[in-house]
């Protein structure tokens, strides 16, 4: 009896010592050489081709190097390709190349690596959407390229610039090797034998990086953690120095004198799948959508919903954006009776049916799309579902409850959030409306400050035509120790190591 | 007891299959098209086609079970379809996490619930039976993210002592090892002691009251090789809770590897679920079934072992 009570003693006084002996290893990090990073999500894949944009950034900007980076008003700047110009007709982007770079394996980075590249990235399932006006990638010199063109692309440095020009080794990508580790000239070593998959992953500096100053820090730890409290426990306890936060916790991170960042991410409201009516009726007619804008009170929603961490309005160009125009806010105030006004006169007083999706990510709307429209008379049939089959079949209903990430470029918007034909946007029906078709293609024919013009008058069509029911933006939010500061990027779920400075 | 062993490892194998197998077509089913949730907002149906060829899923229901059966039988779980690594890797690499926190518990809980049942039986109206009954009670109440918290604020946030979240494997640091999975293992072991402690407790207070221990008592026997042949009797209903509880700290685990950010089987299954990732899914299947069929093989053996009358039924 004495030997199993001294047995479990002894077990719990190793876990007492072992305590004890690194107490101080979790006290938090003094030093500024290292950076340690909780995201909410793993590293999707270390291959280029097969990765995300959203919350891959921290992982592949501390193996890769892009030929394009972002500044941080969302400007297309020069990384591994020095300078760009685009021929006359914008047919044909030549690069200039950076020269004396190698990669992590000794390959050195020239003309035909970065062809090899992008050839690789138009292959690849989740890089091609970003090339698909590319028709082919030429060698011009040893140091200069040629991307050919089918179409006039506005997009397409940004694209390459938020996460989609990443090089990588050309050996490494004929050897398909990629997907088990990352070969790429970029400003940091992963060190696999440190790191953990699915808890953490260790980088040390390369000390003869081109681009050296950008990133200040010797180690960087990227620590993907799903659960928010987890997150924000790691954060508390001493673990974390960047943390991609909920903003519920805003208050406590001031109270812990903390920095704060944020910026908007995403719109939130209801989508319209069904603008021409083919499916339901009703939503063909214009008033019926202006009624259902002027029912929800955003500001509201965002208040109670979204912690007011956002920008109540009904545009689906970011807040800050050239193209988001703070007068078309109050196109839609809040107004039940004017909503029921209208629903009136398209012909329909006691509202209709709808059956709509949900899946458990979008709950915390439902009770108010519920009311809101029950107010209306428009009686909701909800049809449960999980969150993938969410995302695969919510555009087979007329209108569904939505969460669509925002770009911060404003011809990407135009194209991603309004032209294209998207997983939540299955049907851009422009053909039915020529206003918008007629905007559309002279914004394709445009150029700089004409094409924001234009892009403006194209957000306040769509605005105006209900093209959808935004009822706010939301913020992400990033929490930092003193000492660091984090520069969201829309578009990027989570900042590139670029955007996480000293100061 | 080889025909015995035989007929549990057959019985083992028939589990597995019909588990697996089933769990193939039900996950076809339920979740069936995963390239919208795998490619995200911008995919075309061009690329969703393409990457449908890809991942195999235009050729019939089938062939694709055949084809991932055939080669699960030689340990090859085919790719995750959300970062196309092989899913065997991953499952290795998360399998022992799991094990550590998992293990770690069940040797807490049966060392601390056999000193405590043991302790209570002898002496069933004592402080520590009383303190036993309580802590049965409010233990079982407490929901194990709640026990979890608390023991991060505790020790990881207010003390410092160990980490809130993150785990070092073994190989790299022996002590941060140890650091790292002491919290989820208590988190996991508490329930597990009481359940333990109260079912050797009860199996004391039914044995020592049975003819032959008071004759071994008549005899002269020391108490102490009294309380050994008790603990014999007493036991197989305590390990066949242990077994189970094993088996069942492996699902617990789920919610201490989210609370403690721990890259275990359990957090696995759930971002694998979160966007249908059915390879990995069903991976996971089959080394959880291994992990009841083995467990419950061992488990009779032990009892087999333990008590020789289990051995006779």
């Amino acid at each position: 009896m004495q030997r199993i009570w001294r047995a479990a003693l002894v077990a719990v006084v190793a876990l007492a010592l072992a305590a004890c002996t690194n107490a101080a290893a979790t006290s938090g990090s003094t030093s500024t050489d290292q950076l340690r990073i909780g995201t909410l999500l793993d590293v999707t894949s270390w291959d280029p081709a097969n990765a995300d944009i959203g919350f891959d950034g921290p992982y592949l900007s501390a193996v890769y190097d892009p030929l394009v980076a972002l500044d941080k008003n969302s400007r297309p700047v020069p990384a591994l390709a020095t300078s760009w110009s685009y021929s006359p007709d914008y047919l044909t982007l030549t690069m200039h190349l950076r020269t004396g770079v190698s990669f992590s394996d000794g390959q050195r980075f020239d003309a035909a690596a970065a062809v090899r590249n992008l050839e690789h990235l138009r292959s690849g399932v989740r890089s091609g959407q970003t090339y698909a006006d590319v028709t082919s990638v030429t060698e011009v010199d040893a140091d200069t390229i040629a991307l050919h063109l089918k179409k006039k692309n506005d997009s397409l440095l940004y694209y390459m610039g938020l996460g989609r020009s990443w090089m990588a080794s050309p050996a490494a990508i004929k050897a398909k090797s990629l997907t088990a580790a990352p070969v790429g000239s970029g400003p940091y070593t992963f060190r696999a034998g440190e790191s953990t998959p699915g808890s953490q992953y260790v980088f040390t500096e390369k000390p003869r990086h081109w681009d050296r100053a950008t990133y200040p820090y010797r180690t960087v730890k990227v620590f993907p953690i799903a659960d928010p409290t987890a997150s924000f426990n790691a954060m508390l306890s001493g673990q974390l120095d960047v943390n991609y936060a909920n903003a519920a916790d805003i208050p406590y991170a001031e109270r812990n004198g903390w920095n704060i960042a944020s910026k908007v991410a995403t719109w939130v409201g209801i989508q319209f799948t069904d603008r021409t009516g083919k499916q339901l009726k009703p939503l063909g007619d214009v008033r019926v959508r202006q009624a259902i804008n002027h029912a929800f009170d955003g500001a509201a929603i965002l208040k109670s919903v979204g912690q007011g961490s956002g920008v109540a309005t009904n545009q689906v160009f970011p807040a800050g954006d050239p193209a988001y125009d703070a007068s078309l806010n109050d196109r839609y105030p809040f107004d039940m009776d004017k909503a029921k006004r209208l629903l009136a006169e398209a012909g329909y007083p006691d509202g209709f049916r709808v059956t709509m999706p949900m899946s458990s990510i979008f709950q915390a709307w439902q009770p108010a799309v519920q009311q809101i429209l029950g107010q209306l008379g428009i009686k909701v049939t909800w049809k449960n579902m999980s969150p993938a089959d969410y995302q695969k079949n919510a555009s087979t209903f007329p209108m569904f409850v939505a969460v669509v990430a925002l770009d911060s470029n404003s011809a990407a918007s135009v194209d991603g959030r309004i032209a294209s034909r998207q997983w939540f946007n299955p049907n851009p029906s422009t053909e039915a409306f020529p206003e918008i078709q007629s905007l559309l293609g002279r914004i394709q024919a445009a150029t700089g400050d004409r094409q924001t013009a234009l892009i403006r008058e194209l957000d306040a069509k769509v605005t105006d035509t209900a093209w959808q029911d935004v009822w706010y933006q939301a913020n992400n939010t990033y929490f930092s120790m003193k000492g660091i500061t984090v520069t969201p990027i829309t578009g990027m779920m989570f900042p590139t190591l670029r955007f996480i400075q000293r100061g | 007891m080889i025909k015995f062993t035989l007929r549990r490892l057959l019985s083992g194998a028939v589990l597995l299959v019909v588990v697996t197998s089933a769990s193939f077509f039900l996950a076809h089913l339920a979740i069936g098209d995963p390239t919208a949730a795998l490619l995200g907002d911008s995919a075309t149906p061009v690329q969703r086609a393409a990457l449908r060829h890809q991942l195999g899923l235009d050729r019939p229901l089938l062939v694709q079970f055949w084809d991932w059966f055939s080669h699960a039988l030689h340990g090859d779980f085919g790719t995750s379809w959300r970062n196309f690594q092989p899913v065997s890797d991953q499952i290795s690499i998360r399998v022992p996490v799991t094990l550590s926190v998992v293990i770690a518990a069940t040797v807490l809980a049966a060392l601390i619930g056999l000193a405590v049942g043991i302790t209570t039986g002898l002496r069933p109206r004592g402080v520590l039976a009383r303190v036993l009954k309580v802590a049965s009670v409010v233990l079982f109440a407490l929901p194990g993210f709640w026990v979890s918290l608390i023991l991060v604020l505790t020790f990881a946030i207010k003390l410092r002592w160990f980490p809130a979240v993150g785990y070092v494997p073994l190989a790299h640091s022996g002590t941060e090892w140890l650091r790292s999975i002491t919290l989820p293992s208590i988190a996991l072991a508490l329930g597990a002691i009481v359940m333990i402690a109260e079912q050797l407790r009860n199996g004391f207070l039914e044995v020592t009251h049975q003819d032959f221990v008071r004759t071994l008592r008549a005899r002269g026997l020391s108490s102490r090789r009294v309380t050994l042949h008790v603990l014999r009797n007493a036991s197989p209903a305590a390990l066949t809770v242990l077994a189970v509880m094993f088996v069942g700290l492996l699902g617990g685990a789920i919610v201490v590897e989210i609370v403690f950010n721990l890259p275990g089987i359990g957090s696995l299954t759930q971002s694998a679920s979160q966007i249908g990732d059915i390879p990995v899914l069903l991976g996971l299947t089959v080394v959880t079934v291994v992990f009841v069929v083995v467990v419950n093989f061992l488990l009779d053996l032990v009892l087999g072992w333990v008590n020789p009358k289990v051995r006779e039924k």
